[in-house]
Order: C-alpha cells, then sequence, then structure tokens
C-alpha cells in the first residue's frame, strides 16, 4: 500500500514501491525514482457509467494515476493538506477537495440530498471508500469534530469539508438560522450531522 | 488526521487553531453574520430586529448602521467561529474601553456595549467583557506615540481617537513631490493615523483590509447634507477617479 506523509501542512508525500495511486490531475509538484503518470481513464477509473454519472451530475473529478518506484510529491494551491485514514469506512467529500487517494479505493458519486446549492456543491458527493488513505484539501487547517448520538453538529456548508461514520445528513431551514447568513451570499441553510462519526470543516467559508 | 474534537474536548473560550475559535456559550452573545461555522448543542440566531432580543439590542448595540450585519446567538452548547482563514484572536475587556475596525469585529460578550464610533468604519466597545477580532496576519501591540498606516491598523484601546497626519514636508519642500501631488502621484503614505496619549494600538500585518459594506453606506448617509454644487463636484471627481 503507498505510504502517505505530510511534508509541512500544505505538501504531501507518496511512497510507491511498484504500486500506484490516484492524484487530482496536474497536482504533481515533483517527484523522485521511476514513476509514470497516465489520466485515470473515464471519470477517474469509474468506467463509462461512472463517467456519465459525474457529467450528469457535475461532480467532476479528473484524476491522474501515478505508478512506480519513489517518491511523489502533490500540492494544490498552496492549500492546506489533512490525511484521513480509512480502514473499510466511506468517506464523503466534494471532488473539489479531494487531492490524492490510494489506488485500491473506489470512487463513487452518491446523492446527498441538498446541499449548498450556491456554493456549488449541489446534490450530489463524491463518496471514497475501502482501506486506504486519502489527502483531502482545505482553506486553513482542517478541524475534524466527533458526532455521536448525544451530540448532534450543525455545520455551515461553506466550511463543511467532508464526512465519514455511520450520518445521517438533515438540513436546519428555520428562519433563526436565516438571520445568521450574511446579506446576499451564503446559504440560507445549515447541515446537521446525526448519528456517529467524525466530520472535518475549514475555518474559511468558501 | 488529529483525533476528532467533540463537545467535551473543544477548548472552552479559546483557539482551536489560529483560525478558528469556539465560544461556549452559556446564554447570549452577539455575533457577526456568516462567522459560525459549526456548533454542538441547541442554539437559535435572531436578528437584531426580533422583539426577544430587542431589550438587550436596545441597551448592548448602539449602531444602527451595522444592525444588519448582526445576529444574537441564543443557548447552550459550542459554537465554532472562523473567519475566512483570518486569524483570530480574542480580548478581553476589563471596565475598558477598545475600538476596533467594523470588518474585524466577529463577536463580543452581550455584557459589552457597542458604540458607533466617530471614525468611519470603527466600532467602540465600553464595559467588561470577552470579545473576538480576526486579523490578516497576527496582531502586534504597540504603545502610543506612534503612526499608523490606516490599512493596517486593526484598533485601539484607552489612547484618545488618533489624529490625521499628513506627510507634508515631503509634499511641499520636494519638487518633485509637489509636482506628483499636484498630478495625483501618490506613494499611499502620505496619509497616516496619529496616536498620541497612553494606551496600546492594535496592527495587523497586511494592508489588505477586509470589505466593509457599512462604510459605504455611511458616506452615502453624508452625501444627503452636501449642497448641488457639491454634489456636482463630487460627480466629477467620481468621474475623473474611473476613468484613471
Amino acid at each position: 500500500m503507498a505510504r502517505f506523509r505530510k511534508n509541512g501542512s500544505r505538501i504531501v508525500e507518496v511512497d510507491l514501491a511498484g504500486e500506484s495511486v490516484k492524484s487530482l490531475a496536474g497536482a504533481m509538484i515533483a517527484y523522485e525514482g521511476e514513476i509514470s503518470f497516465k489520466k485515470a481513464g473515464f471519470g477517474g477509473g469509474e468506467g463509462i457509467r461512472g463517467a456519465i454519472k459525474r457529467k450528469a451530475t457535475g461532480e467532476s473529478l479528473d484524476l491522474m494515476e501515478c505508478t512506480g518506484t519513489g517518491t511523489v510529491y502533490f500540492a494544490h494551491d498552496a492549500t492546506e493538506i489533512e490525511l484521513v485514514p480509512l480502514a473499510g469506512e466511506t468517506l464523503q467529500v466534494e471532488s473539489s477537495s479531494l487531492l490524492a487517494l490510494d489506488s485500491g479505493l473506489k470512487t463513487n458519486v452518491t446523492f446527498t440530498g441538498l446541499r449548498g446549492a450556491s456554493a456549488g456543491q449541489g446534490l450530489f458527493t463524491t463518496t471514497v471508500s475501502g482501506n486506504g488513505v486519502v489527502a483531502v484539501l482545505s482553506d486553513g487547517p482542517a478541524i475534524s469534530l466527533e458526532v455521536a448520538p448525544q451530540y448532534p453538529l450543525v455545520v455551515d456548508p461553506d466550511a463543511y469539508v467532508a464526512s465519514k461514520g455511520q450520518l445521517t445528513q438533515s438540513f436546519v431551514t428555520d428562519v433563526s438560522w436565516r438571520s445568521a447568513i450574511g446579506k446576499g451570499s451564503g446559504e440560507a441553510f445549515s447541515l446537521r450531522f446525526d448519528g456517529s462519526g467524525v466530520v472535518l470543516i475549514q475555518p474559511a467559508e468558501r | 488526521m488529529d483525533a476528532p474534537l467533540s463537545p467535551v474536548t473543544l477548548p472552552v473560550d479559546d483557539n482551536i487553531n489560529p483560525y478558528a475559535f469556539c465560544v461556549d456559550l452559556q446564554g447570549e452573545w452577539f455575533l457577526h453574520k456568516g462567522k459560525m461555522i459549526a456548533y454542538y448543542g441547541q442554539m437559535r440566531f435572531e436578528a437584531l430586529t426580533v422583539a426577544s432580543v430587542s431589550a438587550l439590542v436596545a441597551a448592548h448595540f448602539s449602531s444602527p448602521l451595522y444592525a444588519d450585519d448582526w445576529v444574537v446567538a441564543t443557548g447552550v452548547g459550542k459554537l465554532v467561529l472562523g473567519d475566512r482563514g483570518f486569524d483570530i484572536n480574542s480580548y478581553d475587556l476589563d471596565d475598558g474601553n477598545l475600538t476596533v475596525r467594523a470588518a474585524n469585529l466577529l463577536a463580543f460578550e452581550t455584557r459589552l456595549e457597542l458604540l458607533q464610533s466617530i471614525v468611519p468604519g470603527f466600532l467602540t466597545l465600553l464595559g467588561t467583557g470577552k470579545f473576538l477580532a480576526s486579523s490578516n496576519g497576527p496582531v502586534i501591540f504597540a504603545e502610543p506615540p506612534i503612526r499608523v498606516d490606516p490599512e493596517a491598523l486593526v484598533g485601539w484601546a484607552d489612547c484618545p481617537s488618533p489624529s490625521y497626519h499628513y506627510d507634508g514636508h515631503w509634499m511641499t519642500q520636494n519638487l518633485v513631490g509637489l509636482l506628483r501631488g499636484a498630478i495625483g502621484i501618490v506613494s499611499g503614505e502620505e496619509r497616516q493615523f496619529d496616536f498620541t496619549g497612553a494606551g496600546t494600538v492594535l496592527i495587523q500585518s497586511s494592508e489588505k483590509t477586509m470589505a466593509d459594506p457599512a462604510a459605504l453606506r455611511m458616506m452615502e448617509q453624508q452625501i444627503t447634507a452636501l449642497s448641488q454644487a457639491e454634489k456636482v463636484h463630487l460627480h466629477r471627481f467620481l468621474g475623473a477617479q474611473l476613468t484613471q
């Protein structure tokens, strides 16, 4: 399995020994050793059905596959990076926040219900599932918040980055919440997470 | 990934990291709209015009110009605040006064009283309590006498309001400077805020300020006092500025 480690907070290094890693196309900033880069095919290796689904949902994902022996360095616009290990779990993440992932992980598009339409997040999200590490981008250092049945969490859709675990997502659309939104911009509702899991947020609104 | 934070492990009225702050809400706080990024617990966010908070607003928030941009957060829980990835600092006032740029003020305890400063775009906090302010880069504290670039100023405490200082010597004693001044080429450092007396001045490490929609509203209000001829002059001036 590819080994992920952070170099500072804005660069991730991945050691490869004959394996491959998928990353955002163009996110490689340097590499050592013998590595080949190729476009990960239709819809980031999800096949033609996956590609059509992504095209139809606007949840675009432009991935490349890096294979070989050596170390690859990834970064994107000097954005902070958080490494999320998955052990058979499913991570929900916006495709725009995905930097790199183990090639053994499966990506898919799922319907999450109404989310921040004006933040360009739409009705669909990308899910990553399996065993391995995902490198997620966040504007400012990400904060991971635990959700448990006794303490549900409410999040601003503009600050939401990713979530994992057994969570159900709902919307808080009461008038009280509307008044907390800036004039003319931002969301008219917030996201409420119930169940048990972890939600990743960033300290900046999109 | 760090161990996830829960309501039990989140800091109490302290920074989570330099860019996010957790308020342990037990009652009411005044909150700038859109700065809430997450919360645990039972909370309501109500506009300042809502009847249930009108007494509180009347007693502690005397700036109608900014009332649209603020809400009252009521309830019990942990409230996480962030502001476009800017640095966030908390300040404790002890029977004191502090004036801060309105766009930098994030939230304050309802024990404090908010007044609109006579310096455009600034708000004054009076009393005892905690408030949060953001800055582009870390804040440094300096003592008067000091001159500060208006764009880098975050706020000031205890000392008198600043006066303008113009670098008149440079502009009039030097022929090149005189010519440049006449045709409108300026270095951007001619106008400074001059602080005197005893107190503290808060300065951010960037000259990039955050947009303040109220600043324009305030100017619009002042324009109504102008005569017809003055308005024509202003119209021409704006035209010239726009074509530059």
